[in-house]
């Protein structure tokens, strides 16, 4: 709403004239817009969102050995995620994050 | 909390010994990255660059010829092979030089020395799984421009010409190429 607008309401109220007010208020909707909180939605690895499962896990739509469907997200110090999966394998030859070239340590894991 | 990250990172910790089984999987995981990473290297080739698949449903194999369009290897022709291992994206492509050149970043072997594709490096220039194979198609455009270095050659006689004369390097360079089209 410009300053104008807000103008013409406040003469309209303040002066009890007949009012000359171009419009009234009557709804207000607010509209939130939400996303995961990490700086990357697309594991930088297999290129498949983190909050899916990962190319890996997809192609074995079956539960794996431990009897699990999970295929968590693992955020690291850097704040950048990847799919638990795709990461374990990575730092087996090198640990660290491959966006940012920090050593690896996770931070938090989860969905 | 705590105790859900011990017992994840135990579940997770074990299959490494299970490896057996794993190459099977690895494969098409190759493939399913490659249908994306071969049509997005086709969009963004440069224009110095071509390549050519043997067998259109072997995605993990083919040539890439560079004819650069500036500095020493200018008229040039340039063949390499491109293989993707099953281990991609967690290994690098292995690549090997197919024209016989004077390069001091590529021996007359056909080795190639590219950060990009090495295996274990311990800074940025490394392969990393995010990279794709766009990336290395530009890597491999850029050794004759961007990417030519001659302080840590691969043909260390190559380099040792290039600082003594720069004339000779350039003549040797050509001497090759004139050799290699014959």
């Amino acid at each position: 709403m410009s300053g104008e607008d807000f103008d013409a309401l406040d003469r309209g109220d303040n002066d009890g004239q007949k009012s000359d007010k171009m419009f009234t208020l009557k709804k207000w909707n607010a509209v939130a817009m939400w996303s995961w909180d990490v700086e990357c939605d697309t594991c930088a690895i297999c290129r498949v969102q983190v909050m899916d499962a990962c190319l890996r896990c997809q192609g074995e739509s079956k539960k794996d050995s431990y009897g699990k469907q999970d295929c968590v997200v693992v955020w690291g110090e850097c704040n950048h995620s990847f799919h638990f999966c795709c990461m374990s394998l990575w730092v087996k030859q090198n640990n660290r994050c491959p966006l940012c070239q920090q050593e690896w340590s996770i931070q938090r894991m989860g969905k | 909390m705590i105790t859900l990250n011990r017992k994840l990172k135990k579940e997770h910790t074990v299959p490494s010994n299970g490896l057996a089984s794993e190459p099977v999987k690895r494969i098409s995981i190759r493939d399913k990255l490659l249908i994306k990473e071969v049509q997005e290297m086709n969009e963004n080739l440069p224009m110095t660059c071509s390549v050519h698949f043997e067998d259109p449903n072997v995605l993990n194999e083919f040539i890439l010829t560079v004819t650069p369009d500036e500095g020493y290897w200018v008229g040039g022709k340039f063949k390499f092979s491109v293989f993707v291992t099953e281990e991609y994206n967690m290994a690098p492509p292995r690549v090997k030089c197919l024209t016989r050149l004077w390069h001091p970043n590529i021996n007359v072997d056909g080795d190639v020395c590219l950060s990009l594709l090495r295996q274990t490096s311990i800074d940025e220039h490394g392969w990393a799984p995010t990279r794709r194979l766009k990336d290395v198609v530009w890597g491999l455009n850029s050794l004759f421009t961007d990417l030519l270095n001659f302080e840590d050659p691969l043909n260390i006689e190559a380099a040792e010409l290039y600082n003594k004369n720069k004339t000779e390097f350039q003549a040797k360079v050509q001497e090759y190429m004139t050799k290699g089209k014959r």
